[in-house]
Order: C-alpha cells, then structure tokens, then sequence
C-alpha cells in the first residue's frame, strides 16, 4: 500500500502565492511514500517544502523552473507499476493523448504523469494510463483563466492502482477516485 | 527496639550463592555440563543455540542416566549438606535432580491424563516445576492460566472457538485501508472497471464511498485510524526485534526467526488496538516471549501450529493481572507499581530487617531501582531463559495469582544475597541487584516458600 502524490504547475511565485489553505491542511509529512512533480514550480522554497512532506521527491523541468538541473523525464518503479513524469510542454499538441501515448511507449511505463496544461485529465489507451494532475495552486494557464486547483494521490496495492483526484471547487474539496487494474498480460514487449 | 534475630536457616552457607556451594540447576540441560562443576557452566542459557525444540526434551532421557553417577562425583560437602536440610521437601532440592524429576513428569502426566483435571492437585505438582521434556509445560500453563477447562471432554470445542475467534480479531484489525475501501465498495456494490481491457479514451471516474479517502482528517476516517496506529506498529515492531537476540528462535534472519517475529507482532498489534487504554507500553514483548516460546515448542503438531492464537489469549490473561502496572497514570495509585514495590519492601522488612535497613536507610538504594523491572516484567530479564521459565512455573501455579509469588520470590531473591548487601554501599549494592548473579533457581524457590509459611513478626 504505496501512496504517491502526483502535483505541479504550481507557479509560485509568479502566478500564485501558495497551495491552498485547504489542500495544505491535508498533505501532512508521513502519510505519503513518493511526490511526482511535473515541474513549473517554480523556485526552490516550494522544492523544500514538498521535501518536507516526503524525502523521496521526483521533479521534471518545466518551461518556467528556476532550478535549470531538473531531467527533462524520468522514470521510476513503483511497486508494480513503472511510472514515467514529464512536464509536456515539450509534447505537441499540448494535451493531446496520441502524443502523450507516443511518448509512453518512448518511456515504456504503465503510468505517464504530465502537467502544463492546468487540467485534470485521466486517460486510458492500449499502453496504459496517462494522468494529468492539473494545477495545485489553481494558476492560469497559456490555455485558460478558468482552472481549479487540484492535485493527485496514487495508492499503487499490487496490481492495482486507486487514483484519488482532489479538487477545489468553490472552495470545497471534492474528492472523486478512479480504480485501474494492470493485468499481468499488458507486459511491453520491444516493439 | 529489639532488633529482629535472622533466623538461623538464613544464616545457613546453604542459602549463599558462592560458586562453590551452588549445586546444578534442577534440569541439568545437556551433558557437557556435568564434566565440572564450578556455577559458570550454570549460567550458561541453557536452551541457546539450535533452539527450537529445547534441548532439555531430547536429553531428558538419557538425562536421567548421567545425572546419578553426577552425584558421586560431586561435593560430598553438597551431598551431606543436602540431606542435612531434609532432602524430602516438596519444594525442589537441589541433590535428587532425576529421581524427583522424574516423579513430577509422572504425576503430571498422570494428572493430566484424567477425564477432569485436579486443578488444585495440578497446582502443587506444578508449583514445585515443570520437567522441560514431553511438552507438559505447554499444556500446564495453558490450565493454569484458564484458557483450557479443566474438563478434558470441552477442550476441543473451546480451542476451536477460541482460534476462530482470534482469526476474526487478526482479519478485522489488522486489513490495512486500501482493503477495509475495497471491501466497503464491495458491499456498497460499485461496479469496478475491469470492463474493457482494451480500448482508449477518458477514465470514468467514481464516486468515493464513505468519504474515505488516505489524506483524510476526520476522526473516523479509516485512514486517519490508520496512520495513528502506524506509530504504535513501529513501536512494536522495534520491541519484537530486540527480543532475546541471542536466542535463535526469536531473533537472526532465519524463517523461523522470522516467522515467530511476525506472530509476536501479530499478537501485540491485536492487543493494542483492542485495548485503547492500555495500547502497548514497552515490556510487554518480554512477557510475551516465553509464553510463545512454550508455546509454540509443544510435542504435539496441532498445538503447535496454533500457538500464536493460543498465546494472545494466555497472554491477555496473564496481563490482566498486571495492566495496572502498565499504565501510567495508575502509578501513585494504590494499583500501581509504586504500590506493589512498597508492599515489596514491607515483605522485606517482616522477613528481614536488618537487610532492609541497610538497604533502604543505611545505603538508601530506594526499591524502584530495580524492584521495577522486576516486577514488571515478571522477572524475564534477571535471569536466563531456561531460569525464568522454571521461576513463572512456580508463578503461574499459585492460585491467588502470580503477584503474591512474584513478590515473595522478589524478596527470596534479596535474602539470598544478604551477606554481599550487607557488605555493599549505594553503588556496588545497586549494580548487584541490576545485575543479579546467577542463582540456583531451586534454591531460590524454596527461599520463596519459606517465606509464605513462616510466621511474621
């Protein structure tokens, strides 16, 4: 019973002030094995802050991060399940799942984490899942005003992975899950 | 004031603990201890290395071979000395290691062969010891701790409600919450995905059932239940490594180590979450330890491979005598320790004055420090292995329960290291008693016994 946080494109400074209150109410230290970041977040103080949370951080470069030494991608083993993270500034069309799936099968994971675009999404195709956390402090996009803060939360049991979606929605926080099974089938041979 | 005379008997050599006085240990474990006879050998653990079935059961027969030729070679000082103090006392002496050994394996048996046990008869057969071979001991406690009737006929019936019982705790505490939400959507009937294996586009997504989700607050959150008792969990889980490590059977990196560890968690976890006012305090593994040990080195296979469920009963019970101890706030109380360590104290001075002056006024070693362990843990950590499991068979049969022993034996223990009190100052006198010398347990029980049946005052 693995719990991973899964955030990003928070855009502190810059675009937003800090998480909110609600949510940091929440993400208390000791709870959570693993935080993904997608990237954006965009200066160190936030970098430490999520360090408190959990020492066994994961961040990708976004296009606006302050710290240059961040990795493009990167993937990890979790349990059963290979995860890969980007920001997805770099996949074009932004948001769009056959890119996204493109890049997957690049990475070869069941589970593709990506940001930029400020919305939560879930999607599923042949090679896997592909999640889309949104934005945690709500900030506007290159897309749209309109964005609610939300973040993820990933407990991985075995072979199945329960997806818990927060979201803040007029100022309540709505949690919704989704459940996704991996059969031991859908092993990635070398295409 | 006149100052109460030690009685003779006290005074005796007998009683010291002298290397050179000291006789065998009742149950000598295993031949290379007969070759000399100097007390370090006796201090040796005697169920150490390939520890699962102890070593006592597969030498206990021929055992009973060695030890009378052992008799002549030894002391003819211990021998004469040994029938001098009457040598037909029911309370172990030292000198008939096998006769009397073998006397009490008999009785016991034939004790516990019957349609329906004696439990007074099996009190006082088994206040005087428990042989350590045949896997009697197994049985024995389990009566006299009450988990079994004394009626032969019901012993089935009760272990198997009582193991199904214990199942049902282990599956209802100890599910952790991704399970406890999956079994909640089961009964709440939400259709999982497992719909289409292939196939692309957005996830649904569902409903969460209760509320529950891992970062919740809310007091009833199972999650939230969770990560608080993730603290205790450690806490246990730290204890139980450190348990016995030099035994092979509690701690190392083999399966069994592993597997014994595993139960023991099991059994304190259950405990703690089903007694929230008491949870568990640190100690309680000690206590555990030998019950699980006997346990679960029963002859017989069945009992064997029920031990963990037949521990937590037997220890349940055996704590339900001592919780007050346990708890914190009960310690100034008249429950509490610091009440039972004065009581101590006075047992001492009715039986002793002149050592308990000189302990308690003259070098002012105040009980606490080290009556404490000793009672809380039931006088696990003073001696080794084999010693503690001879001393809680005379605790476990005493009908009143094991306190009143447990404190006579307490002040057995400090009578029979009179001469070296006497002697001391704070600190040597404080390292004596935390680090108690090595004793002949039989000794050291009839010490205990005297004491019940002489006259106060």
């Amino acid at each position: 019973m693995v719990l991973v946080l899964a955030l990003g494109d928070l855009h502190i400074p810059h675009r937003a002030a800090d998480l909110p209150p609600k949510f940091k109410s929440m993400l208390v230290p000791g709870k959570i094995q693993h935080i993904i970041c997608t990237g954006n977040l965009c200066i160190k103080e936030v970098q430490d802050y999520l360090k408190t949370l959990c020492p066994d951080l994961h961040i990708t470069r976004g296009e606006y991060d302050e710290d240059t030494r961040y990795p493009e991608t990167k993937t990890l083993t979790i349990g059963q399940f290979k995860l890969g993270l980007c920001h997805g500034h770099q996949v074009i069309p932004w948001g769009d799942l056959d890119s996204l799936a493109m890049l997957q099968r690049q990475l070869d994971v069941d589970i593709l984490v990506t940001g930029h675009t400020h919305q939560f999404t879930a999607y599923k195709h042949e090679g896997g899942v592909v999640i889309n956390p949104g934005s945690a402090t709500g900030a506007y996009s290159s897309i749209t005003y309109d964005v609610n803060p939300s973040f993820v939360l990933m407990d991985i049991d075995g072979l199945r992975v329960v997806v818990y979606v927060y979201e803040l929605i007029d100022g309540e926080v709505k949690v919704d899950k989704i459940d996704f099974k991996k059969t031991p089938a859908t092993t990635h041979s070398a295409h | 004031m006149v100052r109460k005379r030690v009685p003779d008997w006290l005074n005796s050599s007998l009683w010291s603990t002298t290397p050179a006085d000291d006789g065998l240990h009742r149950y000598s474990p295993s031949p290379t201890t007969t070759t000399t006879t100097s007390s370090a050998t006796v201090s040796e653990p005697t169920l150490q290395p390939p520890a699962t079935v102890p070593p006592p059961a597969a030498a206990s027969k021929p055992q009973s071979t060695p030890t009378s030729p052992k008799l002549e070679i030894r002391d003819p000082v211990n021998k004469n000395s040994n029938n001098n103090s009457g040598g037909n006392d029911q309370n172990g002496d030292s000198s008939g290691v096998s006769p009397d050994d073998i006397s009490r394996q008999a009785q016991l048996l034939a004790e516990l062969s019957k349609k329906v046990i004696n439990m007074w008869e099996l009190r006082r057969i088994a206040s005087q010891g428990i042989p350590d071979g045949a896997g009697i001991r197994s049985t024995v406690w389990k009566l006299l701790l009450g988990y079994l009737p004394p009626d032969r006929s019901q012993w089935s019936s009760e272990l198997a409600k009582k193991r199904s019982q214990y199942r049902h705790f282990k599956e209802e505490l100890l599910m952790n919450p991704s399970e406890i939400t999956r079994r909640l959507e089961k009964s709440v009937g939400c259709d999982n995905d497992e719909s289409k294996p292939e196939g692309r586009g957005l996830l649904s997504r569902s409903q969460i059932t209760h509320g529950e989700h891992p970062l919740s607050l809310g007091k009833s959150s199972v999650w939230n239940q969770f990560f608080q008792d993730s603290e205790i969990i450690e806490q246990i889980d730290r204890d139980v490594m450190r348990t016995h490590p030099d035994m092979h059977f509690f701690s190392g990196d083999s399966q069994l180590a592993k597997f014994n560890q595993d139960a023991m968690r099991n059994i304190l976890i259950v405990f703690a979450k089903l007694n929230p006012g008491i949870r568990y305090v640190q100690g309680m593994n000690e206590i555990l330890a030998p019950l699980f040990y006997v346990f679960k080195n029963d002859h017989d296979v069945e009992m064997a491979a029920n031990a963990e469920a037949d521990t937590f009963f037997c220890f349940v019970e055996l704590l339900s005598g001592f919780r007050d101890h346990f708890c914190q706030q009960l310690d100034n109380s008249n429950v509490g320790i610091r009440s039972t360590i004065t009581r101590l104290s006075q047992l001492l001075k009715e039986h002793d004055e002149e050592l308990w002056r000189h302990l308690e006024v003259t070098t002012k070693v105040n009980p606490q420090f080290y009556a404490f362990r000793w009672i809380t843990l039931l006088l696990t950590q003073e001696f080794n292995f084999a010693d503690s499991l001879h001393i809680w068979d005379t605790l476990l049969s005493d009908p009143e329960g094991p306190l009143e022993t447990l404190l006579r034996v307490c002040c057995a223990m400090l009578i029979l290291i009179r001469r070296r009190l006497l002697a001391g100052d704070f600190t040597s006198n404080l390292k004596l008693l935390q680090h108690y010398p090595s004793a002949n347990i039989s000794h050291l029980l009839y010490v205990a016994n005297k004491l019940r049946t002489q006259a106060i005052g």
